[in-house]
Formats: C-alpha cells, structure tokens, sequence
C-alpha cells in the first residue's frame, strides 16, 4: 500500500502529513487514517518533524492560542512537560518551543511574528478540517472566555493598581490622623459653694469645703 | 443589551446545513462586528461594493438583497452616527461573522504584509499609515464623535493597538477554522 502525503502551504509555513488509510475504520484509498510522519517548515527556521502525537500536541497548543490571542488575550499554553509550548515573546512575537521525547536533545525555540503565527493556525486548521485526513483529533471547540480569563489581558500592575492606590490612602490618612494630638478631655469641675453655717438645717447634703 | 438567538440551522452557500447553536451578540460584540467590517473595508478597494459581492456569494442574497439593507443592520452597532434599535436576528449576525471571515481570506495577503516583521520597517511603516488614514476615515465619516469609545479610537496614542488587534483578528479568523474562533471571540462577555 502505498503512503499518502498532504501538504498545506502558507507563505512563511509549510506542514506535511504522511500516513496510510485505515482499512478497519473503513477509510477509502486517499484517506490519511493512520499518520505517521509530519514534518512542519518555517522560512528560515529548521524542519520539525515528529509522530502523532507531537501534532497532537501543536494542535493542543497552538489553536488555544490563536483563540486567546482573537480575545486579545496573550497567555501561555503548554508546560515544561508538555512537548510543545507557545508563548507571548518580550518582543511582541511567540515563541514557540518543541521538546523532544529522546533524552540529552536540548529543546527547540522558535521566535514566530503575527504573520507566521496567523500561517501556522491556518495550515493546522486546513490539515485537521480536511476530509483527506480523518484522524480524530481531541476536541478543539472554541467558546467565549470567561470574565476571569479576560481580565488577564490586563496587566496585573494595572488590575491591581487601584486597589493599591485606595489601600495607600486610606494608610497615609489612618497614620496623619495619628499624629495630630487628641484634644485635652476637660472634666467638668465641681462647684464648691461655701456654706456659712455647718449646722443650719437642711444643709447635709451639700459638698464640704476641701481644707486648703 | 441586544441579544439575538439563532434559529437552530443555517442554510450555506454550498447547500449543506450548518448548525448554528446559538449565535447572540451583546452590545460590545456588536461594536465589535461592525468595526471588524469597517477594518474590511479600510484593507480592500471598493470595500463596501466587494463586501456586497461577498454576500451574495456566499448566499445570503434574502438577508441582505442590496447595499441599503446591508448597511441598515450594520447600523445597529450603538456608535454609529446613525443607530437603529432593531436588534440583529441570530441569522443575520452568522451571515456577517461569516462575511467578515470569508473576506479576511480574500484579503489575507495584505493581512499577512501588515503583520510581517521581516519587512522594511520603513515599507511596514508606509502599509500602516495608509490603513490607518482609511480607517480613521472612515470611523469620523460614520461613527458618533461624540462617544468616548468612538474618539479613543482617533487618539493616535490608543488607536495603534486597537488596530493591531483588529488586523489580528481578521487574519486568525480567515481560513477553515475561522468562523468558530471569530464567532466564539465576539461571544466573549463584557470583562
């Protein structure tokens, strides 16, 4: 049986798949059911290639990304572990970052623009809504972010500014209202009325003159 | 708010039936799917004569049989010069998410040009400020001046990343996989 390949190309990217049909799924001839090879090429970068899963792992991480990035927000998908990893560069660019499965290979870095990105997503999405290649991929739907995940498209120092700024004055004013003195508690004196006689009646209830 | 609800499928231009669950837009959406329009038009020559064209192309002939029906559901993005209060059925905001990608792939060369940082800088330069000029052209010939949302997009200041990201978005949302990115972004709520 002979082994099919498909290309899809974009001005600065260029991915291949290779594969056989699956007779068991009932797949014709022309029909990638089985992948075994991919090969991915950026203008002025080296070939990647690798096996099922890797570009299952691309597409795990790069079609999240692009889906963020349309919301306007820039976050990082895929971990140390995960084989590929997509981030916002300090550039404004993506890097993106492949590592290998082999042991003692150093992982593989890939500065991308806007340009080169918005071509990856499109061969990735031309590869995996063809009808030549049924391969079922994990679920990619996209759906509306949350409030939460839009937050994140502002900066933290700027989401936390206010709050900061609001904490800064209510401590400034707290400590200034420390310094000023309290003002003297005035206790009202007791009136001393002299008596004239200690013996008149009537008077015991009245205060007794201190002696000075 | 502007909400719409899709009916549950959507006739093609290619004939087959596509499953619409549920296409609603609140009114930052609908901002949003009118500026992208907009962005169209500032990128291609004759834009609003190519996006009419598009239309009919892809079908939609019934929903937007002329220019004037066309540019009236355009006009229900609250900052228009000239708003209207009929709300957008959940078809017609299908029908112009899928416009606006079908034109993004028409036009994604130029997008792709605006994006290339291997480039001259002095080339990039010149290809933003001629996108930049249409567009703010056509923002003061159509959008109300008066809106804070409205100027902030003249500010010169603001106005570069708003373009960017706009830019952006057209080239993401062309190709297979770009009505679902593009619909699910506009659903996104209001942070």
């Amino acid at each position: 049986m002979f082994n099919l390949s498909y290309r899809y190309d974009q001005t600065a990217a260029r991915l291949m798949v290779e594969g056989l049909p699956d007779i068991s799924a009932g797949h014709g001839q022309g029909v990638i059911g089985i992948l075994s090879s991919w090969k991915l090429q950026f203008v002025g970068s080296p070939e990647l290639e690798g096996k099922r899963e890797h570009l299952e792992a691309m597409l795990a991480t790069v079609l999240p990304y692009a889906r963020y990035l349309l919301s306007g927000v820039a976050r990082p998908f895929g971990d140390a572990d995960s084989p590929v990893s997509l981030a916002p560069a300090d550039n404004g660019g993506h890097q993106l970052e492949l590592r290998s499965s082999k042991p003692g290979v150093s992982p593989l870095t890939i500065a991308l623009d806007d340009a080169e990105l918005a071509d990856l997503v499109r061969c990735l999405d031309a590869m995996r809504l063809d009808s030549r290649v049924q391969i079922a991929w994990a679920d990619q739907r996209d759906r509306p972010l949350a409030r939460r995940e839009l937050a994140e498209r502002v900066p933290l120092m700027k989401r936390l500014a206010p709050s900061v700024m609001g904490g800064s004055a209510l401590l400034v004013v707290a400590l200034l209202s420390a310094l000023v003195p309290l003002p003297e508690s005035k206790q009202p004196k007791q009136e001393v009325v002299p008596t004239e006689s200690a013996e008149s009646p009537g008077n015991a209830a009245q205060p007794v003159p201190k002696a000075e | 708010m502007t909400d719409a609800i899709a009916p549950p499928v959507l006739s093609a231009a290619s004939g087959e039936a596509i499953a619409v669950v549920n296409t609603a837009l609140d009114r930052r959406g609908l901002e949003r799917l009118d500026l992208l329009l907009l962005t169209v038009e500032a990128l291609a020559i004759n834009g609003g004569e190519v996006m009419l064209w598009a239309t009919q192309q892809l079908g939609y002939e019934s929903l937007f049989p002329n220019r004037v029906e066309l540019w009236k559901r355009r006009c229900t993005n609250p900052l228009r010069r000239s708003t209207r209060r009929t709300a957008l059925t959940g078809e017609e905001i299908e029908a112009l998410i899928r416009v606006i990608c079908a034109m993004a792939d028409r036009l994604y060369p130029m997008l792709h040009q605006l994006l290339w940082s291997r480039e001259p800088s002095a080339l990039q330069d010149q290809r933003w400020a001629k996108f930049d000029q249409r567009l703010r052209d056509l923002i003061g010939e159509r959008m109300n001046l008066r809106r804070g949302s409205v100027q902030r997009l003249l500010e010169t200041e603001s106005s570069s990343p708003v373009q960017r990201q706009m830019v952006i978005t057209l080239a993401l949302a062309a190709g297979a996989g770009g009505v679902d990115r593009l619909r699910a972004s506009l659903q996104d709520p209001t942070p």
